[in-house]
Parts: structure tokens; C-alpha cells; sequence
């Protein structure tokens, strides 16, 4: 039988004002980027870097399924022989709309259960990061389990 | 365990924003000291090093043309001194001397300024002109204490201005020096300022073209072998982790277990390398010498070749009888194997503290992923 196989790339786009405590510009809490935007911005990195014969490879199954802006992360679906070419596009993105990110693949697979597991567990990590900056105790209710229980509840939700 | 081995260092003025100053070398003689802005933004790009997975920094000072003993200041043992300690980090030394037209007669790298070049772990030549990549490959990979063990090469001038000979680079290769690909180059940012003062390198889209061809072509002639990649990322949004990297290798049509080597396994031997500069011609081991408790006198044979030491030849040859005593057999001047550094006991090498920290930090990263593969699998 003649599958049609994907790559799942988890993504996490790690912004350089928040990790370099030297920078002057604030972060805006509400970040502007979405699943869109990203696509755009994807697009364009495959063409000027891979010409129009990448993008026609990677195309038509080029698809962004999840984006969570609090977090950062990224969830793209790419076809398995061509998955390297747009990993290629997304090292290769410098910023989107004018703000300079720097991507980072943390996992890749090729079912979506284990993107998924992945993506709980990054998130996860992310909001104890979080947490310990306001130096919060682990049994303090604060807005963040509502946020976790909801994109659990989303990235869960997601299917082929 | 992932290593980033060129994070530039510039004298005066900060590494992200490039100002004043960079072209001539700093004048006094006392250490040039780092304003705490500076440091403070030093710090958080290594904290963002921290966080996209590289465990061992090699901070690089580039010099042009030559080092003068009369003007060189070693900036990074302040630098050193200024950082907080990280655990689980290694950080090293890295002299970077880019060689073009003028350094043809000789740049400095003599057994007269050995001292100038001692305190750096790691040595790399960038060289320019064909002579000095023939210099660079041939004379100054030889193990002695003042070899250079990258070389690095600029990717980004439009149309590599020498033709990489197989041979040389077959050369460099067996005695054991790596080739060195910066990855700014294909990002395309402002890629190493102190390097573009010296005209070396080319931004925009045109750096980008060329450092993939460039970089192809290294892949090519080295087969993938000796191929060591890291930063050379001017501002801190250029950088990227490690896995990304090696996706980018495989895009040069490297095959992916080398594009994994190049990022972890090269630059591990490279460094146990740059630790055999500080003893005798590479030999890391240092032989041992056990004393049994009986002293029979036997006749001398020769087994060892050191006359000094008779009494002890005698009474260990029995030794050596009785149990098989691999301490005693002096090691063979390793110097062109450089696969003999690998499996040398790392104990009894110079720099213990740099090897005890290479553990841990193997060790601390070991654990870490094993403690979130446990916390992955509900």
C-alpha cells in the first residue's frame, strides 16, 4: 500500500527581547503573530531560499495546524520527502513581520500522537519557566492552569 | 552534547552592536576590562546558547594578519574572570589569526611567542591567499605546541579565492586539523563584525549565495570527514539550535549521521586534541611506573626505551611478567593519528578540570533527557 506519509514538526519560535534581559523594547503581551502569518512568512522563506521548485514540492502539503501564542509553538504538517526542505525554510526564517525570532524544531515526528505528547509536555515546561519568574509556589491556582487545560484540550482536538 | 566553538569577542565595544574600534587592535598593554553592559549582554546570549541546547562555548578573539607580542592582549581571561560560572557549561579560549597576503613571510605563530598563545585551548587560521591555506594545512597542522587546529574558511567572499586542493586538505585532515563551517553565513545577518573590518566577509544576499556554495564545496572535498560547524553569529537573533544546523548540513547534500558528527563528535575530538598542544607532540598519556614489592635483579632486557631508568627496568620487566602492565609501554609519538587522543585515558591528561566539566556536562545533559523522556510517555 502506497501511504501518504507526513512529518509533524513542532516548532517553537523563541523571541530574543524575552531571553536577553539587555534589550529596551517591551514584549507585547498581545503578540501579533498567528497561524497565518507564520504560513506567509513560510512561504516566502521556500521561495526566496528554495526557488519555486521548492515551494512546489513542498506546497501543496504545507499546512500550519496549531499555533499558541502565549508559548510560542508551532505545530506545521509537511509530506515525509519533503519535510527537509521546509525544515530548511523554517531554520532559515529570520523574522515575521518585523519581528526577529529565532525558530527552534524541538520535535519531529510522523504520527500526530506523539506531536501531540510532545506539545503537552513543551507546554508545560514553558508555563513552569514562567512560574518561577514570579516566583510563584506550584500550588498557586494563577490564570496558567486555565491556559494549560485549554490547549491540552486544543492539541488534543487536532487530527490528519 | 552540542558545541558551539566560535562566539566572537571583540575588544572594545559590545559583540552585538558593531561601533567603534574594531580595526585597529587595543593599544595598552594592561587587560582591556568589559563595561558591565557589555557583559550583561554577553551573559544573555549565553543564556540563550543555554537554552537552545549548546553546552560548550568557545569564546574567539580574531587578530588580523599576525600576532605581535608587542601588541596582543589576551581580552578573554577578563572575560573569563567577569562571567558568572555556569554549571554544566565549558567554556574555552579560541585565538582566531586571519592570514592574507602580508602574513605570507610568517605571522607570528613561532616557537618565540609561545607564551602569547599558550593560555588559548584552541587555535584557528583563516586563511585568504592559496599560500596561506597551503601553509595553514600543511606546516601548522603537525601536532607541536603550536599548532592550529581549525581552519576556518570564509564562505561568504564572492568566489572562495583558492581552489581547495584535495591533497592539502587530505593532509590537514590526517594530521588531524578540522575545517570549520560558521552557519551565520547562511542565515545572512550581520555575520561576524570583526571579521567584515578585515574584509573577509560579504552580507546580504550575495553572503548567502556564496556561503552555500562555499559550503557545499567543503562538504564535497572533505567527504564529510573532518568537518567541524558553529557560530561566528554576530547578533543574537542568528543564532540557532543544533538539530536545525544539522538539517541545514544535510541540505549540502551531507549524509546525516556526518552532519550529526560535525556538531558533536568532531568537535569533541578536536578539543581532546587541543589538549595534546600543551604536552609533547601529542603524546597524552604519561607512562607509569609500578614498583613491586619483591627486587629480583634480571638481566636487562630492552624493553623500554629509556636508559635512565635501569633499576626500575629490571624490577618492572618482572612486573610486567606477572601481570600485563600496559602503564609501562611509552607511547608511540602519536603524530599522526589524532584517533589515538580518543581512546588515551582522559585521567592523566593536563587540563583535568576541562575534562572533569566535559563530563559532567555529558552527564547533566544524559540525565535531563532521560528524565524528560520519563515525563513524556503518559
Amino acid at each position: 500500500m502506497v501511504r501518504f506519509k507526513n512529518r509533524w514538526l513542532l516548532v517553537e519560535f523563541v523571541d530574543t527581547s524575552t531571553v536577553d534581559a539587555s534589550a529596551e523594547r517591551e514584549s507585547s503581551s498581545t503578540r501579533p503573530l498567528d497561524g497565518r502569518l507564520i504560513y506567509n512568512a513560510l512561504r516566502d522563506s521556500v521561495v526566496t531560499n528554495f526557488g519555486d521548485t521548492g515551494w512546489g514540492a513542498v506546497g501543496m502539503s504545507l499546512n500550519v495546524k496549531y499555533f499558541s501564542p502565549l508559548t510560542n509553538l508551532c505545530i506545521i504538517r509537511v509530506a515525509r520527502d519533503q519535510h527537509r526542505i521546509a525544515w530548511g525554510a523554517v531554520t532559515l526564517l529570520t523574522s515575521i513581520h518585523d519581528i526577529r525570532i529565532i525558530p527552534r524544531v524541538i520535535h519531529v515526528s510522523g504520527t500526530i500522537k506523539h506531536t501531540q505528547l510532545s506539545a503537552i509536555a513543551h507546554n508545560r515546561e514553558v508555563i513552569a519557566r514562567f512560574r518561577t519568574k514570579l516566583k510563584n509556589t506550584a500550588l498557586h491556582h494563577d490564570s496558567y492552569d486555565d491556559y494549560l487545560a485549554r490547549s491540552t484540550r486544543e492539541i488534543e482536538a487536532l487530527h490528519d | 552534547m552540542h558545541f558551539d566553538l566560535n562566539f566572537p569577542v571583540t575588544a572594545s565595544g559590545s559583540t552585538s552592536q558593531p561601533k567603534k574600534n574594531k580595526n585597529k587592535q587595543p593599544q595598552q598593554s594592561s587587560q582591556a576590562a568589559f563595561t558591565p553592559a557589555q557583559i550583561k549582554g554577553i551573559e544573555a546570549r549565553l543564556d540563550l546558547l543555554e537554552h537552545l541546547g549548546y553546552t560548550v562555548i568557545a569564546f574567539n578573539q580574531s587578530v588580523n594578519k599576525k600576532i605581535d607580542p608587542k601588541t596582543h592582549v589576551n581580552i578573554l581571561d577578563g572575560l573569563l574572570q567577569q562571567l558568572r560560572a555556569r554549571p554544566g557549561t565549558v567554556f574555552l579560549k579560541r585565538l582566531t589569526i586571519v592570514l592574507d597576503n602580508d602574513s605570507e613571510k610568517g605571522f607570528g605563530l613561532t616557537n618565540a611567542n609561545a607564551s602569547l598563545v599558550e593560555p588559548y585551548d584552541v587555535i584557528a587560521l583563516l586563511p585568504t591567499t592559496p599560500a596561506t591555506f597551503s601553509l595553514a594545512c600543511l606546516t601548522h597542522s603537525l601536532p607541536s605546541p603550536l599548532t592550529a587546529h581549525i581552519v576556518a574558511l570564509p564562505l561568504t567572499l564572492p568566489r572562495l579565492p583558492f581552489q581547495l586542493k584535495h591533497t592539502l586538505v587530505r593532509t590537514a585532515i590526517k594530521n588531524g586539523a578540522v575545517f570549520e563551517i560558521n552557519y551565520a553565513g547562511a542565515i545572512g545577518g550581520e555575520s561576524d563584525a570583526s571579521l567584515s573590518t578585515f574584509g573577509v566577509s560579504d552580507t546580504g544576499a550575495s553572503g548567502k549565495r556564496n556561503w552555500w556554495a562555499a559550503a557545499r564545496e567543503v562538504v564535497r572535498v572533505t567527504k564529510g570527514k573532518g568537518i567541524i560547524v558553529s557560530g561566528g553569529v554576530a547578533s543574537e537573533a542568528d543564532y540557532r539550535g543544533p538539530k536545525d544546523i544539522a538539517n541545514l548540513l544535510t541540505l549540502l547534500d551531507l549524509a546525516q549521521n556526518l552532519a550529526h558528527d560535525a556538531s558533536v563528535a568532531a568537535p569533541k575530538s578536536l578539543i581532546l586534541r587541543a589538549q595534546a598542544r600543551k604536552t609533547y607532540r601529542a603524546v597524552l598519556s604519561e607512562p607509569r611506573l609500578v614498583i613491586p614489592e619483591t627486587t629480583q635483579v634480571v638481566a636487562p632486557i630492552q624493553q623500554t626505551g629509556d636508559s635512565e631508568k635501569r633499576d626500575n627496568v629490571n624490577i618492572s620487566e618482572k612486573s610486567s611478567r606477572s601481570s600485563p602492565n600496559p602503564a609501562l609501554t611509552l607511547p608511540q609519538p602519536a603524530g599522526s593519528k589524532k584517533r589515538t587522543c580518543d581512546e588515551v585515558s582522559l585521567e592523566s591528561t593536563a587540563n583535568r578540570h576541562v575534562n572533569k566539566k566535559i563530563r559532567e556536562a555529558a552527564n547533566a545533559e544524559g540525565q535531563s533527557r532521560r528524565k524528560k523522556k520519563k515525563g513524556g510517555n503518559r
